[in-house]
C-alpha cells in the first residue's frame, strides 16, 4: 500500500500557473466562520511561522509583505483528481484521499518497475520535475503508510515492521478525532507506542471503539477496504514506450496490438468487450481516456480498431499528443458473456453486420443517436414505446406483446409519425363532446371534411401527475391531410371543477 | 491502346442502376411498372419530396411503402436530422406496424448537421446490412457530389437507397428518379391516399398516379374510384417505354 501525500497542493498549484518565479512568500486563505485565515502556506511563509489556521489580519500584521491568494477547493480537487488519474500508470487501484493525498493500492504492480523502491524513485522523481512538494510511504496496511507519510520520513519503507515504524509517531498519525487525540493526551498518552500494549477493554470504553479500531488496522489486525478513484477492469492490457508515440497511426496500430493481447484472455473467459476505454498517458502527465461502446460481445481486434478509428475521427478537439504518449492502456470496462462464433446461420451474417454499422455510428456520432423503438407496457400514446439506444437494446423489444395487445382489443389505427410532444391546437367543435370542425395547427387553418372517433384513452387515474382523460379523433382535412388529435379533459368533469377541456395535435397519419 | 482506355473508361462511367442493374423492384401496379421498365430499381438513389411540408406524412407513407417492397421482412435505416424529427414526429412504431413494417427491423438515426446525415447514410448504403436506407432532408440544396456518393454505396450493395424531402427540390438531380407526392382526398374515409407524381426519371416518361392504400393487400394500388384523376404522362411522348 503506497500513501503519498502532497503537502502544499494548493501552493504548488499556484505557483505552476506563475511563469516567473518569486521569493515572496505565499499564503492561501479561506472564509471559516467569520474569519479569513490562512489555509494553506508555501515553505518560505511557514519558516516565517505562518502556518495554517492563522487569521489573516494576523499574518499580515507580522509580515505585511506576503502574498495572498484566495482559496479554490474546486481547481485543488481537479488537480488531486488529474494526479490521480497520472498515477493510474502506476496501478489501476488509485483512491483518493481528500484533500491532498492519495492512496495506491501497488501489490503485484511494483515489479513492472523492478521493485517498491525503484516504484518510490519513480514516481517521486515525476513529481518533483512537475514541481509537487511530496512524501510518501509503503506499508502493508493503509493505516501506517498513511502515518508514516504524514508524520515519518519523506519516501520511507516500512513494509513488515509497521509496529516499530508506527511506536514513535504521534497518536493523530491514526487518523483520530482532534478531541479523541487531546483527551488521550490529557492522561498521557501521545504516542501510538504507549497504546500498543494497553489493556484493550478499559481503552474502548473510555475512548470508544475508533481508538482500537484505527490502531488494529494500521497495524493489520483489521481490514481496510481501499475505494478505487475508478471501477477496476476485468481486463487491462497495457504497453509502455521507450520513444514517446504521438501519430494518429501508431495510436491504432498500437490499439490494435493491445487488443490481441486482450483477445485470448477474453476467450479465456469466455467473455466479449461491451464498453472498452483506451488511455494514453502523455509524457507531461495528462491522460486522454477515450472510450467506446458496441452492441453485442466482441473480441476481434480489428473490430475495436474500427471502434476507435470513429472515435478518434470524432473527437471534437484533436487528439494533441503535446510531447507524445508514453503509455498507452486498453481496459474493458464492461464485459459479457459471449458465445463462441456461429458462423452460417441463416440470418446471422447481416445481423452482424448491422451490429457492425450500429457500432461504427454510435462510436462516431453517440450512441443515444442511433436507435430503436421499443415497446413499453402503457396505454399512453407517448409512453407506449421508446427509442432507445440500438447498443442497449439486446433481444426482446416488446412487440410481440404488442401485437398479440393489438389483435385482442382491435386496436384503432395508430399515426405513422408522431410528435415528440402533443402540441396544442385552436379547434372549435359543432358539439361538445364531438370532433372539431375547423382547427389551427402551427398558425394554419384546417377545415375538417371526416372525422372517426373518439377513441377514449384514460389518464393515469391512480398518480397524482396523470392528466385527464383524452379522446383521440382521426381527421382528414380538405386538401387530404390526416392528423391525429385529442381532447385532453372531458366537459361532463367541468361540473366536478376541473378545467375547461383543450385540443392538441399529436400525430400524422401518410 | 486508345481502344482499351475508351473501354476502361465505360466500365467507369456506367452509371449505377441503368446498366448493371441489380433487380427492380415492382409497385405491383401495370402502369407504373411499364414506365420504370420493370419497378424501381434497387442499389440506386430515388428522391421523394413531399409537396409541401405539411404532406411529408404523405410522402413518408410512399417512401415506406417503396421499402417495405424490397424483402419479405424488411429492414430499414431511417436517418434524419434532430430538427426533422422534432418539427414532424418521429416514427411510431404502433403506425409502422399496422403498415406492415416490423418496428423491431427499424434502426432510427438522428444526427446535428447534414454532413453527419450523408456520412450516415453512406456508411448503411455501403454496408449492405439493412434492406433500405431512407434519409429524411429539410428544404436546402444538397451537393450533387453527395448524391452521386450515395448512388454510388447504393450500387455497391444493392441496397435501395430513400432520399425523403420536405419540398420539391428545385436543382437538379443525379437520382434515378424524382417523385412529388402529395395526401388527397379519400373516398373511403380513413383509407390513405396519395397523389404520385414522377416528376425525373431517367429511363423513361414520367407520370401522375393517384394511389390508395389497401390494407388487404399491404400495398399502394392505383385508385379506382372515379376521382378527377390526372392527366397521363405526355411530357416526354418521343421515349418509347421499354
Amino acid at each position: 500500500m503506497l500513501s503519498l501525500w502532497l503537502r502544499r497542493l494548493s501552493t504548488d498549484r499556484i505557483v505552476r500557473l506563475r511563469k516567473h518565479e518569486t521569493s515572496v512568500p505565499l499564503v492561501v486563505t479561506g472564509k471559516r466562520g467569520n474569519v479569513e485565515v490562512v489555509t494553506a502556506a508555501d515553505d518560505a511563509a511557514r519558516q516565517l511561522g505562518l502556518t495554517s489556521g492563522l487569521a489573516l489580519a494576523q499574518a499580515r500584521a507580522m509580515h505585511p509583505g506576503i502574498d495572498v491568494v484566495a482559496e479554490d477547493v474546486e481547481a485543488d480537487a481537479a488537480l488531486l483528481d488529474s494526479i490521480a488519474d497520472w498515477c493510474l500508470r502506476y496501478t489501476p487501484l488509485v483512491a483518493c484521499d481528500r484533500p491532498d493525498g492519495l492512496l495506491l493500492d501497488i501489490s503485484g504492480c511494483a515489479h513492472l518497475y523492478g521493485g517498491e523502491r525503484e516504484l518510490i524513485a519513480d514516481l517521486g522523481g515525476r513529481l518533483e520535475k512537475s514541481g509537487f512538494a511530496y512524501s510518501l510511504a509503503i506499508a502493508g496496511t493503509i493505516g501506517a503508510a498513511w502515518a508514516a507519510a504524514h508524520y515519518g520520513e519523506p519516501a520511507s519503507y516500512a513494509c513488515g515492521e509497521e509496529s516499530s515504524v508506527l511506536a514513535p509517531l504521534p497518536l493523530s498519525a491514526l487518523r483520530l478525532p482532534p478531541a479523541t487525540v487531546a483527551s488521550l493526551a490529557r492522561v498521557g498518552l501521545k504516542r501510538i507506542g504507549g497504546i500498543i500494549d494497553l489493556p484493550r477493554a478499559p481503552l474502548t470504553a473510555r475512548f470508544g471503539p475508533d481508538v482500537l479500531r484505527q490502531l488494529d488496522r494500521a497495524l493489520g489486525h483489521d481490514h481496510e477496504p481501499l475505494t478505487p478513484r475508478l471501477p477496476v477492469a476485468p481486463y487491462v492490457a497495457e504497453q509502455r514506450f521507450p520513444e514517446p508515440i504521438g501519430r494518429e497511426e501508431d495510436v491504432l496500430a498500437i490499439t490494435v496490438r493491445l487488443a490481441r493481447r486482450l483477445q485470448s484472455a477474453l476467450e479465456h473467459g469466455g467473455d466479449g468487450v461491451r464498453r472498452i476505454e483506451l488511455s494514453l498517458f502523455r509524457t507531461d502527465g495528462v491522460v486522454r481516456r477515450i472510450a467506446a461502446g458496441t452492441s453485442r460481445p466482441l473480441r476481434n481486434p480489428e473490430e475495436i480498431r474500427a471502434l476507435f478509428v470513429e472515435r478518434l475521427a470524432a473527437l471534437a478537439d484533436a487528439l494533441d499528443p503535446g510531447f507524445g504518449f508514453d503509455m498507452a492502456r486498453l481496459s474493458v470496462l464492461v464485459a459479457e458473456p459471449c458465445p463462441p462464433e456461429q458462423i452460417g446461420i441463416a440470418g446471422g451474417e447481416d445481423t452482424a453486420e448491422l451490429c457492425r454499422l450500429i457500432d461504427r455510428l454510435s462510436a462516431r456520432l453517440g450512441p443515444r443517436r442511433i436507435r430503436r423503438l421499443v415497446a413499453q407496457d402503457s396505454h399512453i400514446p407517448e409512453l407506449a414505446e421508446t427509442a432507445m439506444p440500438a447498443q442497449a437494446v439486446n433481444g426482446d423489444t416488446g412487440w410481440s406483446t404488442f401485437r398479440r395487445y393489438r389483435n385482442e382489443v382491435d386496436l384503432p389505427p395508430r399515426p405513422l409519425r408522431l410528435l415528440a410532444r402533443p402540441e396544442p391546437i385552436e379547434a372549435v367543435a359543432e358539439v361538445p363532446d364531438g370532433p372539431p370542425l375547423r382547427f389551427r395547427w402551427r398558425r394554419a387553418l384546417h377545415e375538417v371534411v371526416a372525422a372517426e372517433g373518439p377513441e377514449r384513452i384514460e389518464g393515469v387515474w391512480w398518480s397524482e401527475h396523470g392528466g385527464p382523460a383524452r379522446d383521440y379523433f382521426r381527421v382528414e382535412d380538405k386538401s387530404g391531410l390526416r392528423f391525429w388529435l385529442f381532447r385532453a379533459g372531458l366537459y361532463r368533469d367541468l361540473a366536478h371543477g376541473a378545467g375547461a377541456p383543450a385540443w392538441f395535435l399529436h400525430g400524422t397519419f401518410a | 491502346m486508345i481502344d482499351q482506355l475508351r473501354q476502361r473508361l465505360q466500365a467507369l462511367q456506367k452509371a449505377p442502376g441503368i446498366e448493371g442493374r441489380p433487380g427492380a423492384l415492382p409497385f405491383g401496379i401495370p402502369a407504373i411498372d411499364t414506365m420504370l421498365s420493370g419497378g424501381l430499381a434497387r442499389g440506386t438513389l430515388h428522391e421523394i419530396a413531399a409537396t409541401g411540408e405539411a404532406h411529408l406524412a404523405a410522402a413518408a407513407g410512399f417512401a415506406l411503402a417503396v421499402a417495405k417492397r424490397t424483402a419479405p421482412s424488411p429492414r430499414l435505416f431511417w436517418v434524419s436530422e434532430d430538427m426533422a424529427f422534432a418539427e414532424s414526429g418521429v416514427p411510431h412504431g404502433a403506425g409502422l406496424d399496422a403498415f406492415g413494417l416490423a418496428p423491431e427491423q427499424l434502426v432510427v438515426v438522428s444526427t446535428t448537421h447534414r454532413r453527419d446525415l450523408l456520412w450516415a447514410m453512406e456508411e448503411a448504403l455501403r454496408c449492405g446490412a439493412t434492406t433500405a436506407v431512407i434519409g429524411e432532408m429539410r428544404a436546402g440544396a444538397i451537393d450533387g457530389v453527395a448524391i452521386r456518393r450515395l448512388s454510388l454505396a447504393a450500387a455497391g450493395s444493392g441496397t435501395l437507397a430513400l432520399l425523403l424531402r420536405t419540398e420539391p427540390p428545385g436543382d437538379a438531380s443525379t437520382a434515378a428518379t424524382r417523385w412529388v407526392v402529395g395526401a388527397a382526398s379519400s373516398i373511403v374515409p380513413g383509407t390513405p391516399r396519395v397523389a404520385a407524381q414522377l416528376v425525373r426519371n431517367r429511363r423513361g416518361p414520367t407520370g401522375t398516379w393517384i394511389l390508395e392504400w389497401s390494407d388487404s393487400d399491404g400495398q399502394f394500388i392505383l385508385a379506382t374510384h372515379a376521382q378527377p384523376l390526372a392527366a397521363p404522362a405526355l411530357d416526354r411522348p418521343h421515349r418509347q417505354v421499354a
